[in-house]
């Protein structure tokens, strides 16, 4: 692309300083936008507002979460762009606004944030955009700090996370009427109706693995924090059309893969809590287990992934709990401990139920954000 | 221009139209299902008479679905006819590997064009896999396509390419960078009304202008699946068909599958039309009739 001559001129000089500050605030804008923006502004009619705002706002953002940004950041960048214009419109003292610039822009952005991030404290804010890249802005937030409205954020991760699962090419092949390969053997069969001659292909493809899911959630009360948000991702999964079966357990284990089985999540919550007894009671994750090992231990084969969703508060038997890890440990393909905990640095997991439970652990990970839910996809893989 | 198309416009994405004609970008349009982001496509093609090439994004889609394969049974044939005729085995093969033998899929159909730039649409970005974009991002940028056995084929006229995103992924960076963004949102309630009435002459104005308040109400309830102006053109022309004069509650509740897509959703909404929430919209032909 060819950079436009005459980069002395004041329009383009005020343009480039506009698209360093989107930069700095985050926005995705690399010289090749630069020079883009400064070819648009010729094209266009560049005292046309209007114009102006749109057309760089086209070219300059990438997401609609850029929009406030820009338009906080425009307004400052209009004020001063075209100098002849605002002399022509004989306004005094254009060039202050200049030398003003940097200081507005920032506590103009300052008191955006702050009141962008008060709007986010409310738990309802209606004016949100819902989509997928807001789960960009709240991957650092601790899921105790979320809010109603972004619950659906974690199903959505749950969502990929099957996908994920499910599009693991196994070894084996199968027949399909269009595939990426040619299945010779079949092609020769097909071709002695023919007297054969080799006139329809038939193709193969990879057949999906099949992994499966098992996720046993701790809803007792020292985990009350997490468990609404992690039920949120376990609703998630369940809902994708993959093998999930969900356990919750606190003082005893019942089965929810059903009640999951929901069209909305308030609903399913409904049904869980008149279901589930002893929610938010006590914890005996030893004895849970030992009753999930008798009951469920037949499904586990070594193509199913265990995920335990606990902060490891036991008040049972260690003991027994070793015991039931070392069982399930045995039967299935990996065992995946997610504890909210660990996503504080200063946690160490020296609970007696935690200290019984490490040795069996294949993955042990946090889960206290959307970040450390989605460190979870390499992990399920087998 | 757009508006000829029965396209209700405004000057947002006309601009972010002309721009990505002039500068050569590609155009990204993101925004909810069902306000008219595949619409954009179609009209911009009918205004500028060119043909409109789509690419349907799902999962799995891959650069032979997309962009070309050889047509293996026309080949066999072709061999098998050939077998006695003495042309050499090299002839043979140049025979067979030729464009003749060449599926053409959007993408090269796009970049072959000869007559003049197409429109190329490729709809629901989002559902294709990273690999896929990764691909998708190399064809953009060069608008050639090598072929191996044929060569390098580069285009006659560079389409208008047309993006759409309902973001239920978030595409990368590097394919964001490349294109020039639009966010479509739900319309006013004048747009509406405006479209409806472009796009549905034969209802009467009283009435398109109830049933644009009860979709704009309709969007304000906490929905599962909140329905896009797609549903409400659905709606209006339901209603035409059945030369509906009014709308009272029970023509409501017989028509609003028309626009509601969940078992949940129709719930929620019997219930507020129950309440006599929607009172001030739709009920108010009621009681002076009969």
């Amino acid at each position: 692309m060819v950079v436009p001559s005459t980069m002395s001129d004041p329009e383009t000089e005020n343009l480039v300083k506009f698209c360093r500050t989107l930069r700095e605030h985050g926005l995705v804008v690399t010289p090749s936008e630069v020079v883009v923006a400064v070819t648009t502004l010729r094209l266009i009619d560049s005292s046309d507002r209007a114009e102006v705002f749109l057309s760089l706002r086209s070219v300059l953002t990438s997401r609609v979460d850029d929009f406030p940004v820009f338009e906080e950041l425009f307004e400052t960048f209009w004020n001063q762009l075209p100098e002849k214009l605002v002399e022509r419109e004989s306004l005094s003292n254009p060039s202050s606004l200049v030398r003003h610039l940097p200081k507005r822009t920032t506590k103009g952005l300052a008191f955006y944030l702050e009141n962008w991030s008060n709007s986010r404290g409310a738990d309802t804010e209606p004016t949100k955009v819902p989509g997928a890249s807001d789960i960009e802005s709240g991957v650092e937030k601790d899921f105790t700090a979320f809010g109603n409205d972004e619950l659906e954020q974690i199903a959505q991760l749950a969502r990929r996370l099957v996908k994920r699962l499910a599009r693991n090419p196994s070894r084996r092949w199968k027949p399909v009427r269009k595939g990426p390969r040619v299945n010779l053997r079949r092609s020769l069969r097909q071709s002695l109706k023919t007297g054969g001659e080799l006139i329809e292909l038939s193709y193969k493809q990879r057949k999906p693995k099949r992994t499966k899911l098992v996720v046993i959630c701790d809803v007792s009360g020292s985990m009350d924090l997490y468990s609404r948000l992690l039920l949120q991702f376990i609703y998630g999964l369940q809902n994708s059309f993959a093998k999930v079966e969900t356990f919750v357990f606190s003082t005893s284990l019942s089965r929810i893969t059903g009640d999951l089985k929901n069209k909305t999540y308030q609903r399913a919550l409904d049904r869980l809590s008149s279901k589930v007894r002893g929610w938010s009671g006590g914890t005996r994750i030893g004895a849970s287990l030992v009753t999930f090992n008798a009951e469920w231990l037949q499904r586990i084969d070594k193509r199913t992934i265990v995920i335990i969703l606990s902060d490891g508060w036991d008040t049972g038997e260690p003991e027994q709990l070793a015991e039931a890890m070392s069982q399930l440990r045995k039967r299935s393909g990996r065992l995946i401990w997610l504890n909210p905990l660990l996503g504080s640095s200063t946690y160490q997991p020296m609970t007696r139920g935690m200290q019984a439970a490490l040795p069996f652990i294949n993955v042990f990970a946090p889960a206290h954000d959307l970040a450390s839910l989605r460190a979870l996809e390499p992990h399920l893989v087998l | 221009m757009l508006e000829q198309q029965v396209y209700v416009t405004d000057a947002a994405i006309a601009t972010a139209l002309y721009l990505s004609m002039t500068l050569g970008k590609p155009l990204l349009v993101e925004g909810p299902a069902g306000v008219g982001k595949t619409e954009i496509a179609k009209a911009l093609s009918n205004a500028l008479g060119t043909k409109l090439i789509r690419l349907q994004c799902y999962e799995g889609l891959d650069a032979t679905t997309a962009l070309y394969e050889w047509n293996y049974p026309k080949q066999l044939l072709h061999i098998k006819l050939e077998e006695s005729s003495p042309t050499s085995e090299a002839e043979k093969e140049a025979a067979i590997f030729s464009e003749a033998f060449l599926l053409k899929r959007p993408l090269l159909q796009a970049i072959t064009e000869h007559e003049r730039a197409p429109v190329l649409l490729i709809d629901e970005i989002d559902r294709s896999d990273e690999e896929f974009e990764a691909f998708l991002l190399e064809v953009l940028s060069d608008f050639q396509v090598t072929i191996p056995e044929i060569g390098t084929i580069k285009a006659t006229h560079r389409p208008h390419v047309v993006l759409t995103s309902n973001r239920s992924r978030d595409l990368s960076d590097a394919l964001r960078r490349r294109c020039l963004y639009h966010w479509i949102d739900y319309p006013s309630l004048e747009k509406e009304l405006e479209i409806v009435r472009a796009k549905v002459p034969a209802m009467s104005e009283t009435l398109s202008s109830k049933i644009t308040l009860v979709m704009q109400a309709a969007r304000a309830m906490s929905l599962s699946k909140v329905p896009g102006i797609a549903e409400t053109l659905d709606w209006a022309t339901a209603l035409v068909a059945l030369d509906a004069e009014r709308l009272d509650r029970d023509l409501m509740k017989e028509t609003m599958g028309c626009f509601l897509k969940d078992e949940a959703d129709i719930g929620t909404f019997t219930s507020e039309l129950e309440g006599g929430r929607l009172e001030m919209v739709d009920a108010t032909a009621t009681p002076q009739v009969e």
